[in-house]
């Protein structure tokens, strides 16, 4: 391939295309599917059991049926709580280390990007998009798409309410006011998850244009052709320190990102987002 | 099934607190805490023309019960038999159903976190035994039994002796513990201790109003959201996403 | 099963042993509470006395793993059948409370600093028995008193009577109701006993006379005086203060304080004179009442309205109202009665209205007790002291009688050195500070001992001053002598056994006795090895088992509460005549009144009240304040102010005040409660609190104490009754 790395996607040619179609390009840790999986299980059941929790007719989100299914499944309102605690405790021990050490690269590294004018563009148009409202060129990408991010976001800022919430009214920490905003803050922060959650799975396992990021999170890998049609920012960054590797092997050589650690920059795990 | 009922003779009643004593020893109830409480209206009248009357208040096990809706986990449910309970181990101790209760007989204790009340002492019911508040009462001023049953104790006085609730045109949610007195001593006891209306915490409030349609309504804007986009895509065909 | 889960088995039964009823709850093993009832794994109820006061209820525990988890009451007993007050139900409270008295303490500081030493119990005895060894060489065995209070110190007593000395004296008659014990002795030729057998239960009129059951909660009189109102039955309630009974009554009457005899005489004249009084029975069984008559003439309703500060109207209308209800009128004879100095005079108006209204031995008036075989113990005759009581029963008091004895007599006779020098003090059960009046004196008393020895539960403000300290068990803990009551409609002999082991090192009275005795050589007069021997040997004569009686906890006979109930030859009075004296020589023979006169007593000064005094449903004596459940329901007294009386001093409700004595004697601060419900000149405070012990973490220093505000007392000249409404306070700003 040539040494040249565009600055903007560029059409490919079909020879391009299909070489890239067949390179597949590590995304995800094995690491990250697994803990991505997991937190999908635990959603799943931490949300329908605490949908079934939540009987009284001021609050309620499902109906009767549903209530008394779940009661039924569990043995009971009491064993339906246990669970629903000893689960999302469970989560918390796993997830409050990942956290917690993830959250330089995270946050910092591609999270706080999601402001700059591509993804503002990139919401707009994909939403336009999906509506069949636009057929504009969607803005290059980083490793995540602006609606991946925009979820993040979201998954970022609740996911510290549902747990603190979440323990204080399982160990009721503090006063009934506590506890009682506590019930309230954890409902309004799962729901906010729950709505991201409805685009995110969606997008990732309905909508068909983004079957290899679903297939990504279950191999690990995507195709280059993806990469650069959906991630373009990504791709070429991945080129640059790819290039830059090459050039550090051949000292003579001038080249941009120098600085970057030996290794096989396309073999670096990529980082990954909870959502 | 029984419709159990209690019924406290104010004219009878010196206040001396067993009731509260025995219940919070049949049920260990913390310091400082109690099931049932024993109080006196102000004086009413001007030196030497006076009236007071002690007033023992309690769970009422209304037929309406006003705390059960507001309890988020369905800790708090009314029995068949019209004893409203609180299963501790589904209680989350918000306190919704402190503030909801007219009649001030709920409590969070200290101990557990957890709510609790009087349960009519359902456990000694069970074993044909009177609640504790009744079996100790030192002026036979408390009775209890099944308001069902015509040949009853209980079933006299309030259907042939006018015992009386205590509930006012805004708070009428049917208590089932009914009262006997003089009829300006009941006035004055109802005039002092007026049931409050049912409150919802601010939480509470929070919840019903804001939290729950917002909730409901991005999930279910997203949802329809990505109805629309499915629709959109079966409408286009799969092949025009494809690479 | 059952045996599984009652340890001590009540009878199944009900069996009959001569004349007597074992009672036995029946079915008792299902009224056990169930396994897992708030983490039991197996509960054991075991039937004994309560002494949360001195009432005795009979209650049964529930054991669980030598924890007791519940006190309730039991629902056979004749006396309570299965009530109990807050107290009672708070007897965990008592038993737990962990400032108890553990181990015995010898005093290592100055008297009243409160330093001790622990020592073991061995040297505890010896040292006392030393001591006492000494003091009898020294002084004398009558230099030896003894301040007892229930039934807990009859081994003490016997120990003393051993000993040598005749000085005891307890705060039940003096500070209570001896009074009253000895101006009906006077009238009908008995006292009235404890309980009271007064039928409110039956009565058709119920007149209480600064009685104010309610507040004063007896279990068992509660509910015979709630039966008694249910049943229809009229209340008087004559209280300067608007009482629990005065709001549940037909006509309150807010007396001026100290006018009860005037008014009592103006009743006697309106019945005599409306010829409402019960004749028949009169001229059967009373003597004097032409004397009577004419006596009562002069007081008629008009002499007596300014006196009491009630309307002429509203006597004659009350009185009428006893009139109409003869003789099921239960004029209630008080219990604490030691107010103005004049009481036996008062008791004795009392007793002779209950007499023109036919009520003493009549349904719904006073009921008679019934006697119940005893048995005792054949005993060495006791030394005869060689000097005479100090506390001047018998002598200085000539109606006060010589097995209660005079407490403020003894303080005298300690300050004085006259009769002869008191040199120590045994204090069982008693609070010689707080029960006393005229505590300064009783502080100077103290001063002047040899050896103060305190034997009590809870470190109270005594054992401060005390140099040696005897923890003793709880009522929970220990036996007690068998509570045999006469004075009620169905006789009983009741047990007080240990329901779990003592607490700590405490002991209970009869082993510290006996140890003692052991000690002093007086082994004879305790002819016992244990509580059940002592036990069998009151039993012998009523056939029953000792065993038996210990699991069902009480044993009723059969009774004869009235006259009717009685051959006419049984119906005799113990008097001198034999019959109700309404006129009475021997009162005339002591140079006193032979019928009851009013004197007027000093009103308060200007800008000071009157303090009276009373007590709260949930607390006894000044016992309970410690007791966490009972503390936490009220863990301070207030003094009840007159609206305007509050206006006049500047001071609001819930505000905290100083009351200061026209002596200059200052309370703790005390919480204002402002009401209507007082008379103008009377300031009210709950008797018992203020306590003054750091070591009573929860009580110390809440509230206010009655009795160190009184520093004047007015004693009665024939009983030795200390008058204790003759102080008078001001609310001074905290």
């Amino acid at each position: 391939m040539s040494s040249v790395i565009p600055v903007a996607p560029v059409p490919l040619t079909k020879e391009q295309a299909e070489a890239m179609l067949h390179h597949q390009i590590k995304k995800h840790h094995v690491a990250i599917i697994l803990v991505h999986w997991f937190n999908a299980m635990t959603w799943i059941l931490e949300v329908s059991t605490g949908a079934a929790l939540i009987s009284s007719r001021y609050f309620r989100v499902a109906p009767d049926w549903y209530i008394a299914m779940f009661n039924g499944l569990l043995g009971g309102r009491a064993n339906l709580l246990q669970f629903h605690i000893a689960l999302g405790v469970t989560w918390i021990l796993v997830f409050l280390p990942y956290g917690l050490f993830g959250f330089r690269t995270y946050l910092r590294g591609e999270m706080l990007k999601v402001t700059d004018r591509d993804d503002m563009r990139w919401l707009i148009i994909r939403t336009l998009q999906i509506l069949g409202k636009s057929d504009e060129p969607l803005p290059p990408q980083g490793i995540y798409n602006a609606g991946q991010k925009a979820f993040s976001m979201v998954v970022w800022m609740m996911t510290p309410v549902v747990m603190v919430t979440g323990v204080t009214m399982a160990f009721r920490l503090g006063s009934p006011w506590v506890v009682g905003w506590a019930v309230v803050l954890h409902f309004l922060a799962v729901g906010m998850i729950v709505a991201g959650l409805v685009v995110h799975v969606y997008m990732g396992a309905i909508f068909p244009e983004e079957k290899p990021a679903f297939f990504s999170m279950i191999t690990g890998t995507v195709n280059e052709l993806f990469a650069y049609n959906h991630h373009f920012k990504w791709w070429r960054e991945m080129k640059v320190a790819h290039l830059a590797w090459e050039q550090k092997r051949t000292p003579k050589d001038k080249g941009v990102g120098s600085d970057e650690p030996e290794g096989e920059p396309a073999e670096k795990p990529a980082t990954d987002s909870p959502g | 099934m029984a419709r159990y009922a209690m019924v406290t003779d104010l004219r009878k009643c010196v206040a001396c607190k067993a009731c509260t004593v025995a219940c919070s020893a049949e049920w260990d109830v913390p310091t400082g805490q109690a099931r049932t409480h024993v109080r006196a209206t102000p004086l009413a009248g001007e030196f030497p023309d006076l009236m007071s009357s002690p007033y023992v208040a309690q769970c009422n096990h209304c037929d309406h019960p006003p705390c059960v809706e507001p309890c988020p986990s369905g800790a708090t449910f009314q029995g068949d038999d019209g004893i409203v309970r609180v299963d501790g181990d589904v209680c989350i101790g918000c306190g919704f159903c402190v503030d909801a209760c007219p009649y001030e007989a709920r409590y969070i204790s200290p101990r557990t976190k957890k709510v609790d009340k009087c349960d009519f002492c359902r456990p000694r019911i069970e074993r044909g035994e009177e609640p504790a508040c009744v079996a100790t009462c030192t002026a036979h001023a408390k009775y209890f039994g099944d308001l069902e049953d015509r040949n009853g104790e209980v079933h006299r006085l309030v259907f042939h002796v006018g015992a009386r609730r205590l509930e006012t045109a805004a708070v009428a949610v049917g208590p089932n513990v009914y009262y006997l007195g003089r009829p300006e001593q009941l006035d004055l006891v109802l005039a002092s201790f007026p049931p409050r209306p049912p409150q919802l915490l601010t939480a509470g409030e929070a919840w019903k109003k804001l939290a729950r349609p917002l909730v409901i309504g991005v999930v279910g804007a997203t949802f329809l959201g990505q109805a629309v986009a499915f629709f959109t895509q079966l409408h286009k065909g799969e092949g025009d996403f494809d690479e | 099963m059952t045996s599984e889960i009652t340890r001590r088995r009540f009878l199944g039964t009900t069996a009959t042993l001569g004349a007597a009823t074992v009672v036995a709850p029946a079915a008792a093993s299902q009224k056990v509470h169930p396994p897992g009832w708030r983490g039991t794994e197996r509960v054991d109820k075991v039937p004994t006395t309560c002494e949360m006061c001195f009432w005795r209820c009979g209650v049964v525990a529930s054991v669980a793993g030598g924890k007791v988890v519940r006190v309730a009451g039991h629902p056979e007993h004749p006396q309570n059948q299965g009530r109990l007050c807050a107290r009672g139900n708070a007897g965990t409270g008592l038993l737990y409370d962990p400032d108890r008295l553990k181990t015995p303490l010898l005093r290592t500081g100055e008297r009243g600093e409160g330093r001790f030493k622990r020592v073991s119990w061995d040297e505890a005895l010896d040292f006392l028995a030393g001591k006492l060894v000494k003091l009898r060489q020294e002084h004398g065995p009558e230099s030896v008193a003894l301040f007892p209070h229930g039934n807990g110190p009859r081994f003490f007593a016997t120990l003393m009577q051993a000993y040598g000395t005749p000085n005891s004296a307890e705060p039940s008659f003096a500070q209570c109701r001896g009074p009253r014990e000895v101006g009906y002795s006077l009238t009908f030729g008995r006292g009235l006993g404890s309980p009271e057998p007064v039928d409110l239960e039956e009565a058709r009129l119920i007149v209480l006379i600064g009685s104010h059951l309610g507040e004063n909660v007896f279990t068992s009189q509660i509910t015979a005086f709630a039966t008694g109102l249910a049943h229809g039955a009229k209340l008087i309630a004559v209280d300067p203060r608007f009482s629990t009974a005065a709001a549940k009554a037909d006509w309150w009457l807010p007396i001026r304080p100290g006018t009860d005899i005037a008014l009592l005489l103006a009743w006697m004249n309106v019945l005599i004179g409306e010829g409402l009084y019960d004749r028949e029975y009169v001229e059967t069984y009373a003597k004097g009442f032409e004397q009577l008559q004419e006596h009562v003439k002069e007081f008629t309703p008009e002499w007596a309205a300014p006196i009491t500060d009630l309307t002429a109207a509203k006597i004659r209308e009350t009185a009428r109202a006893m009139g109409a209800a003869k003789p099921a009128v239960a004029l209630h004879p008080g219990r604490h009665v030691t107010w103005y100095g004049d009481d036996t005079q008062r008791a004795r108006a009392m007793a002779i209205l209950t007499a023109l209204l036919g009520s003493w031995g009549r349904r719904g008036g006073i009921f008679l007790p019934t006697p119940i075989p005893k048995g005792s113990f054949d005993l060495p005759e006791f030394p005869e002291p060689k000097r005479g009581r100090a506390d001047g029963a018998g002598t200085r008091f000539p109606l006060a009688p010589e097995e209660l004895g005079v407490t403020n007599g003894l303080i005298d006779a300690t300050v004085s050195g006259n009769p002869y020098p008191i040199k120590a003090w045994i204090v069982y059960g008693q609070n010689v500070l707080e029960s006393i009046p005229q505590r300064s004196r009783t502080l100077e008393a103290i001063g002047k001992l040899d050896l103060m020895v305190v034997v009590d539960v809870l470190p109270v403000e005594q054992i401060n001053y005390a140099d040696l300290v005897l923890p003793e068990a709880t009522y929970l803990e220990r036996y007690d002598p068998p509570n045999i009551v006469e004075s009620a409609k169905r006789p009983f002999i009741a047990v007080r056994s240990p329901v779990c082991e003592p607490l700590y090192e405490s002991k209970p009275g009869w082993w510290i006795a006996r140890e003692l005795a052991k000690r002093l050589d007086l082994m004879a007069y305790f002819p016992w090895e244990t509580p059940e021997q002592h036990l069998e040997t009151i039993l012998a004569p009523t056939g029953i088992n000792g065993n038996e009686l210990r699991n069902c906890g009480v044993v009723a006979f059969p009774g004869k509460p009235y006259l009717d109930d009685r051959a006419p030859q049984d119906r005799s009075f113990d008097t001198a005549s034999g019959k109700i004296e309404l006129f009475s020589q021997d009162l005339a023979d002591l140079g006193a009144d032979p019928m009851p006169r009013y004197t007027p007593h000093a009103e308060p000064p200007a800008g000071f009240l009157r303090l009276i005094y009373g007590r709260a449903p949930v607390h006894s004596f000044a016992r309970s304040q410690n007791n966490k459940i009972l503390n936490a329901l009220m863990p301070e007294n207030e003094v009840w102010l007159h609206t305007s009386v509050a206006r006049e001093f500047g001071v609001a409700e819930g505000q905290r005040v100083i009351l200061e004595n026209s002596d200059g004697v200052r309370s703790n601060p005390i919480l204002v409660k402002v009401t209507e419900g007082i008379r103008r000149d009377c300031a009210y405070v709950v008797h018992g609190f203020g306590h003054r012990s750091r070591a009573l973490r929860l009580a110390f220093g809440r509230g206010a104490s009655d009795n160190a505000l009184m520093s004047r007392v007015s004693v009665d000249p024939l009983t030795g009754g200390t008058g204790m409404h003759v102080n008078f306070v001001r609310p001074v700003k905290a």
